[in-house]
C-alpha cells in the first residue's frame, strides 16, 4: 500500500472533531468531558514538567517484566500441550477454567501470596498474559501442517530435532499473534493493578488520583498516554514479527 | 532380490458407520521393481495410488500382504518421498539450499558435506542462482524441483513420488520431467512414480503399472521400450503413440 499514511489519520481525526464539537458547544459539561485543547495543554504540561515520566517508566517496567515472565512460562507450556496429547489432556481443564475468570478478580489471592508491592502486580499480569500465550502456542503446534511433520519424519528428522526444525517454526506466527494480544493485556492489567493496589508511581495510579480530585483533563491526558504506549509496544512487536516470521502468509 | 517387492497387498479402511461395509482401497496388489528401475503407477483419481505409496513408505500399514524393500521391512529402509503438495511438505522458513539440507540433518553428515551435496543437486536442476532464496520466493515448478533434490540428497534406497507435477501447467510439467530424469539418471534410484497423466507415465517410466478404479487392482503392466535418455520429441513418435494407445485400451474406462 503506497498511500497508507493519510488513511491512518482519518478515524482519529473524526473522533477528535466529534469530541471537540460536543465539548466546546457545551453539549456535555466540561466538568465531565474537557475539550481537547485543555487535554492537550495538560498533556504538554505533564511531559514538559516531566511529572509523568516516572509513571510511564514504572508502568512500562511492570508491563514488560510481567510479559517476559509470561512468555518464559507460557510459551513452553503451550508448545508442550500442543505436542503431547497427554500433557494437553492433563492441563486442558485448568487452562480453560481460568481463561474465563478475569485475572483482576483474583486480586485477593495474589495479594495473599505476593504482598502489596510490585511483585503482586507483576504476578497478576504474568498470570493473565501467560494464559493467552499458552493457548496461542498450543494452537500454533496443533494447527501445524501434518504433512510437514510426516515428510520430515520420512527424512528421519525426529524427536527434538523435529521440534526445533519443523514444529517450533511452524508455530511461530501463532505465537507472535498471541504475543501481541498478551502485551496489550499486560498493559491493561498493570494499569488496573496500579489503580487498586497501592503504589506511588504508575499511569493507573495517576488516572485514579486525577479522577478522585475531578481533574479530568489530567485523567484524559494520562489515558491518552497509556493508549499511545500500548500502540507503540504493539507496533514494535509487529516489527519484530515481520522480520522473524517473514514467510507468514506467503 | 528385487529392490521393491509387494505381495498381495490389500488395504481396507474401517468405516465409522458400522452399517457400511469396509472401504476397500487396494485389492491384491503385487508388483516387483528391479534395482534402478523407474516404475510409473497409472490410475484414475482416488483409486488408492497415494495409499499404496504410503504403505510402501511405511507411513500406513497394509491390511494384509507384505512389502519388502531390499528384503527389509519398510520401516528399516530409507525411503525418499516427494509429495504432491510441496507447499505443505517443505519448509517455507528455509532457503532452497536449507530445504535440501534438511534431508541430511537426520544423518551423520557434516555441515560442509551437506552444503556440497545440496549445491550439487541445485546445479543439476539448474537452480544454483536461486539457492539463497526463501522457499516461498520460488515458483511452483522450482519448488517441486527443490523437493525432488531433497529426496535425492537423502540418498534413499528407493524413491516414491506422488503426482509431484499435477499442479503445474503442461509445458512446465514437461520441463520438470526432463529435469527429473536428468537427476535420476545420475543415481538410478529405484523409483515408483504415481501419476494420472498418461503422457507423463509413458515418458518417464521403464514400466507402467495400470490400476483400475477403486478398489485398485493391477489391470496390466506395460513395458516402455523407448530409448534413454528420453527426449521431448519422443512424445509425438510412433512408438510413443503406440504405447499410449495400448495403455488407453487397457485402462479403458470401465463404467
Amino acid at each position: 500500500m503506497k498511500h497508507k499514511r493519510p488513511y491512518y489519520f482519518i478515524a482519529p481525526l473524526m473522533i477528535l472533531i466529534a469530541w471537540s464539537i460536543t465539548a466546546n458547544l457545551g453539549i456535555i459539561s466540561p466538568l465531565f468531558l474537557p475539550p481537547p485543547q485543555t487535554v492537550v495543554l495538560e498533556l504538554t504540561h505533564l511531559f514538559v514538567s516531566t511529572q509523568i515520566i516516572p509513571d510511564i517508566a514504572f508502568t512500562l517496567y511492570r508491563t514488560i517484566i510481567g510479559f517476559l515472565i509470561a512468555g518464559i512460562i507460557g510459551i513452553p507450556i503451550g508448545l508442550l500441550m500442543g505436542y503431547s496429547d497427554k500433557i494437553y489432556h492433563s492441563l486442558e481443564f485448568i487452562v480453560e477454567f481460568f481463561r474465563s475468570i478475569p485475572a483482576t478478580a483474583l486480586f485477593p489471592l495474589f495479594l495473599l501470596f505476593f504482598g502489596i508491592g510490585d511483585q503482586s502486580k507483576i504476578a497478576i499480569t504474568s498470570w493473565a498474559a501467560c494464559l493467552v500465550l499458552i493457548i496461542h502456542s498450543m494452537y500454533g503446534v496443533r494447527l501445524g501442517k501434518e504433512l510437514r511433520m510426516k515428510s520430515a519424519n520420512t527424512l528421519r528428522v525426529k524427536g527434538f530435532a523435529l521440534f526445533q526444525k519443523v514444529i517450533f517454526p511452524e508455530a511461530l506466527p501463532q505465537i507472535f499473534g498471541g504475543m501481541r494480544i498478551a502485551i496489550s493485556l499486560s498493559l491493561i492489567i498493570v494499569v488496573v493493578t496500579e489503580m487498586f493496589i497501592g503504589t506511588s508511581f504508575g499511569l493507573g495510579h495517576r488516572i485514579l488520583d486525577a479522577q478522585l480530585v475531578y481533574n479530568l483533563a489530567e485523567m484524559y491526558a494520562t489515558i491518552i498516554t497509556t493508549g499511545a504506549i500500548g500502540f507503540l509496544i504493539n507496533k514494535s512487536i509487529i516489527r519484530v514479527e515481520t522480520g522473524v516470521v517473514h514467510w507468514n502468509g506467503k | 532380490m528385487s529392490a521393491i517387492e509387494l505381495r498381495k497387498v490389500c488395504k481396507k479402511f474401517e468405516q465409522a458407520n458400522k452399517q457400511l461395509r469396509n472401504l476397500r482401497v487396494l485389492d491384491n496388489i503385487s508388483l516387483k521393481a528391479k534395482k534402478g528401475e523407474f516404475i510409473a503407477v497409472f490410475g484414475p483419481n482416488g483409486c488408492g495410488k497415494t495409499t499404496l505409496l504410503n504403505i510402501i513408505a511405511g507411513i500406513e500399514k497394509s491390511s494384509s500382504g507384505s512389502v519388502r524393500i531390499d528384503g527389509k521391512c519398510p520401516a528399516l529402509a530409507k525411503v525418499g518421498f516427494v509429495f504432491q503438495n510441496y507447499n505443505e511438505s517443505m519448509l517455507p522458513w528455509r532457503t532452497a539450499l536449507g530445504n535440501i539440507e534438511l534431508a541430511m540433518e537426520g544423518q551423520k553428515i557434516s555441515k560442509k558435506d551437506r552444503m556440497r551435496i545440496a549445491e550439487h543437486y541445485l546445479k543439476k536442476v539448474g537452480l544454483s542462482r536461486h539457492k539463497n532464496k526463501y522457499f516461498y520466493e520460488l515458483s511452483g515448478g522450482m519448488k517441486q524441483l527443490i523437493a525432488i533434490c531433497r529426496a535425492f540428497a537423502y540418498d534413499p534406497d528407493i524413491l516414491l513420488m506422488d503426482e509431484p507435477f499435477s499442479s503445474l501447467d503442461y509445458s512446465t510439467t514437461r520441463k520438470m520431467e526432463l529435469e527429473l530424469l536428468n537427476v535420476w539418471r545420475e543415481t538410478a534410484k529405484t523409483t515408483i512414480f504415481v501419476s494420472h497423466d498418461i503422457d507423463e507415465a509413458v515418458f518417464l517410466a521403464d514400466k507402467v503399472i495400470v490400476f483400475s478404479k477403486r478398489p485398485a487392482r493391477v489391470k496390466g503392466i506395460i513395458e516402455i521400450d523407448l530409448p534413454r535418455p528420453r527426449k521431448l520429441e519422443m512424445l509425438s513418435s510412433k512408438a510413443f503413440i503406440r504405447i499410449r494407445n495400448k495403455m488407453l485400451r487397457l485402462s479403458e474406462y470401465e463404467t
